[in-house]
């Protein structure tokens, strides 16, 4: 038992120090590319492989510690955490891929991640469809809501393979005016997909920090800004900017940082179970989950590669 | 070894409320600064037992600005570090002194049903925390048995939701029975298997069922961390978890003033010539002494209070203190406890968690379908093993090798226990016997038999638990038939001074300067758990002695 949870830990321990390598790569290849005015969609698809990386740590993380939690009880439990460990590996890639192709591989691992999210939707719903209550909207719904398989997380996984999907076909768009990608104006469809990963993800938040009784007032942070900024980028797809969108630019950045902020507060709050982070092996899994808050950080990225297409092109 | 369960005793020998400081309970080895009152200076008000109701009524005065003194029989704990997960061991939070039970229905005294240390019972109780159904407040008029209360639910209401929010209450997100009320500070614990049996049987018997209101907490709240589901919270909280009174309302009172006498047992009320209460003898480190007071407060639960009040009769006071209507130590009530177990093949491992984490208040609001008056909750068990062996040894009667059968079932057995009302009845009651106790007091001898009403209710509640578990398929179901929980009544509230002890405020009617604020002063039960009762009962009295005060009426 001792050898296994050691194995585990340090199988976790080494994906985050690969996903903290891939971070940094990511930023130095970034950093040599964005003079490159000529290519704004390869600019901006990188900026979505980076956003899709760190939605993949975060759900890398978060369904590693929460699968093992759940002791793999289902092999399928397995999944979330492969998977999401490949996107963030092909993520790293497209980060430092300059060329306007998208990647065969890249793109194959991209779908099968947002297929892979639906898939484990499915899965969560199945679980609380075994408890009892199911769905019922009597009272001990909340029991389910609280304590069974949470019916939004996976969806995080679906989010980073859609967003890195999206990234690989605004590579490839070939349009000399507008970028567009599914037939949609590409800066708006992207903006207006990031704007509902914002909503979905603040109410997964506002779920769990209900359950939490909101017992610090900081607690309300991640359902207020997040939301707003979801506002502010769904407002940009459905008009027609003609200036910078100077507040929502600025709205978006300090969504990324309440996200790592937030992985502080749950880092100070695993403190506060019993035992504190001396008794780490217990609390990291009973406390607030760690990686969760990163999500933010991940959506707000996408957001930001939106708005620089948009402003790039006002009609993308 | 023996140093260690020295150290785990030492509470028990050496007072710790002393020389200007308290046990923080909070912190391991901690210590908070406590006031000190001298003897022979009068303090407002000297409040005997710490519970549920003199607990909560030190802090509320406290923080009012009185000059307060709790005395406490019982050691005041660190549960941090001494409460250990030992059934056995964690007997010293009861009260065992001794007593004697007579009656057609003898009580079984000292675990349940007892308490004695700083924070009372409220140390070691199931956390259970649910509110009166308002018709009970007048039941005699409107549903015809039993004794109105002179307290108007609306009001009672808002001091139910007061002490929900000192204690941080972790219940449902809507409470299916009764009046609306306000959202609970904490959200529910998880269900663990034995309460999801219950919740099964109350589907299959068509009535509804909750998650219970209980005092422990499901989120951090300032230094307790949230409940880690040990399971041992009937024999002791060792994380704090626990809003016991111990770790909620007393370091309150502490922080706002009063100072909390711990291992000191008042043995007798001085009143003077005037017909006035003028301070305690109690006992402490060996020696009575005297703590001088300008008013007294009782609160040492339905046996003690009335000991107490009946020892300190005096030439004036033949017949023990505040009892011009006779009915001191009168209509002791002890709720109903029996049982209804089932065997799964399902594991339940009902030991996890708190054990009563789902309930069903269905015949406290049903009024049709039953041959009885009052009503009865119903909650999911989880019997620790000792607890467990003791009730199939002693209540059932197995012995050898259908004993060890049984318990190798232990994890696999689940089943519900009510917590049943019993009507009020002048032979039940406590009286002062010849025998005396370790302090050298005449002790209580306790008289009890139920009534009709009380077995019709029991013989209902058993059919119906039992066709609950049998819907759900469990086997080899079988009735605890005989067992009993909270002690109420004793020192009743009312209107007339011809038929009750105290009024609405807990006041004495005989003595002004002396008030009762405990389980005593209930005129009836229900059938919920009444600490929560109790506690909103003494935040209304804090209120209410305020007022007095400003008004010039203490």
């Amino acid at each position: 038992m001792r050898t296994n949870d050691g194995l585990i830990a340090a199988t976790l321990g080494a994906l985050a120090v690969v996903a903290g390598a891939a971070a940094i790569t990511r930023k130095s290849a970034f950093g040599s590319a964005v003079g490159r005015r000529h290519q704004p969609t390869v600019i901006a698809a990188r900026r979505l492989n980076r956003a899709s990386g760190l939605i993949a740590a975060s759900t890398l993380l978060d369904s590693g510690i929460e699968h093992y939690r759940g002791a793999f009880h289902n092999r399928a439990m397995i999944a979330p955490l492969v998977v999401s460990a490949l996107t963030l590996a092909v993520s790293a890639h497209g980060t430092r891929d300059a060329r306007p192709v998208a990647h065969r591989l890249r793109d194959s691992v991209y779908a099968g991640a947002a297929l892979t999210g639906l898939i484990g939707t499915g899965f969560h719903l199945y679980n609380i469809g075994k408890r009892p209550g199911r769905f019922s909207w009597k009272n001990y719904s909340w029991q389910n809501l609280f304590y069974a398989s949470p019916i939004l997380a996976p969806s995080a996984v679906a989010l980073a393979g859609l967003l890195g999907y999206y990234s690989e076909r605004l590579r490839e768009s070939r349009s000399t005016g507008a970028p567009r990608v599914f037939g949609l104006p590409a800066g708006r469809a992207l903006a207006a997909l990031t704007a509902a990963g914002l909503v979905a993800t603040a109410g997964e938040a506002g779920l769990l920090h209900f359950r939490g009784a909101y017992h610090d007032p900081f607690m309300y942070v991640p359902v207020t800004v997040p939301p707003i900024a979801a506002a502010l980028l769904a407002e940009t797809a459905a008009s027609r900017p003609r200036k910078p969108r100077r507040l929502a630019r600025w709205w978006l950045r300090l969504t990324t940082l309440i996200g790592f902020v937030g992985a502080g507060f749950h880092i100070f709050g695993v403190h506060r179970e019993m035992g504190g982070w001396r008794n780490w092996r217990q609390n990291v899994l009973n406390g607030p989950p760690i990686p969760a808050p990163s999500s933010f950080s991940g959506l707000a990225l996408a957001g930001l590669a939106a708005l620089g297409l948009i402003e790039e092109h006002p009609h993308a | 070894m023996t140093v260690e369960s020295n150290q785990l005793h030492d509470a028990l020998h050496v007072p710790r409320g002393k020389d200007g400081r308290a046990p923080d309970p909070l912190r391991v080895g901690g210590w908070m600064p406590m006031r000190e009152y001298r003897e022979d200076e009068a303090v407002d008000f000297v409040i005997v037992g710490t519970g549920a109701g003199g607990g909560t009524l030190a802090c509320k005065l406290a923080e009012a600005g009185f000059s307060v003194i709790g005395m406490d029989a019982g050691a005041w704990w660190r549960p941090l570090e001494e409460f250990a997960s030992d059934e056995t061991h964690q007997d010293k939070l009861f009260w065992t002194d001794e007593r004697i039970c007579d009656g057609d229905n003898p009580l079984k005294l000292g675990s349940n049903n007892s308490g004695k240390s700083v924070g009372g019972s409220t140390v070691h109780f199931a956390m259970v925390s649910l509110r009166f159904r308002p018709e009970w407040f007048k039941c005699r008029t409107l549903l015809g048995y039993g004794a109105d209360w002179p307290l108007d639910w609306r009001e009672m209401w808002r001091y139910y939701g007061e002490v929900e929010q000192a204690l941080k209450i972790a219940g449902p997100v809507t409470y299916p029975w009764g009046p609306k009320r306000p959202r609970y500070p904490y959200r529910a614990h998880e269900i663990n298997a034995a309460g999801w049996v219950l919740a099964q049987a109350c589907e299959a018997m068509g009535i509804a069922w909750t998650e219970t209101p209980l005092a422990t907490i499901s989120a951090p709240r300032g230094r307790a961390h949230p409940c880690v589901y040990r399971g041992f919270c009937v024999t002791g909280c060792a994380t704090n978890a626990k809003q016991s009174a111990l770790v909620t309302w007393i370091p309150r009172a502490v922080t706002a003033g009063a100072e909390i006498r711990d291992l000191a047992m008042v043995g007798r009320i001085e009143v003077n010539d005037a017909g006035l209460a003028t301070g305690v003898h109690y006992q402490r480190e060996g020696q009575w002494r005297f703590q001088r007071a300008r008013n007294v407060v009782v609160a040492g639960y339905a046996i003690e209070t009335p000991r107490l009040l009946l020892n300190s009769a005096t030439d004036r006071y033949p017949d023990g203190l505040a009892n011009s209507s006779g009915l001191v130590g009168r209509n002791l009530m002890a709720q109903t406890n029996q049982g209804v177990y089932g065997v799964f093949d399902d594991e339940i491992r009902w030991y996890k968690g708190p054990p009563s984490l789902t309930l069903t208040e269905h015949w406290n609001y049903t009024d049709t379908g039953k041959d009885f008056f009052g009503g009865y909750a119903f909650m999911a068990q989880g019997p620790l093993p000792q607890a467990w062996v003791s009730t199939q040894a002693g209540n059932r009667g197995l012995w050898g090798e259908a004993l060890l059968r049984e318990m190798q079932q232990y994890n696999h057995q689940a089943g519900f226990k009510i917590v049943g009302e019993t009507l009020p009845q002048e032979r039940n009651r406590v009286t002062l016997a010849d025998e005396k106790d370790q302090y050298g007091l005449p002790v209580a001898r306790v008289t009890y038999s139920l009534c009709d009403n009380d077995k019709a209710l029991v013989k209902h509640s058993i059919d119906f638990m039992s066709r609950g578990l049998d819907a759900i398929g469990a086997r080899d179901i079988w009735a605890e038939e005989d067992d009993t929980c909270h002690l109420n009544g004793t020192a009743r509230m009312g209107d007339d001074p011809a038929t009750s002890v105290v009024n609405a405020d807990c006041r004495s009617w005989d003595i002004r300067n002396l008030w009762i604020c405990d389980g005593s002063v209930f005129p009836t039960v229900g059938g919920v758990n009444p600490s929560l009762t109790i506690q909103a009962i003494a935040c209304r009295t804090g209120d209410r002695i305020r007022q007095l005060a400003a008004l010039g009426e203490l």
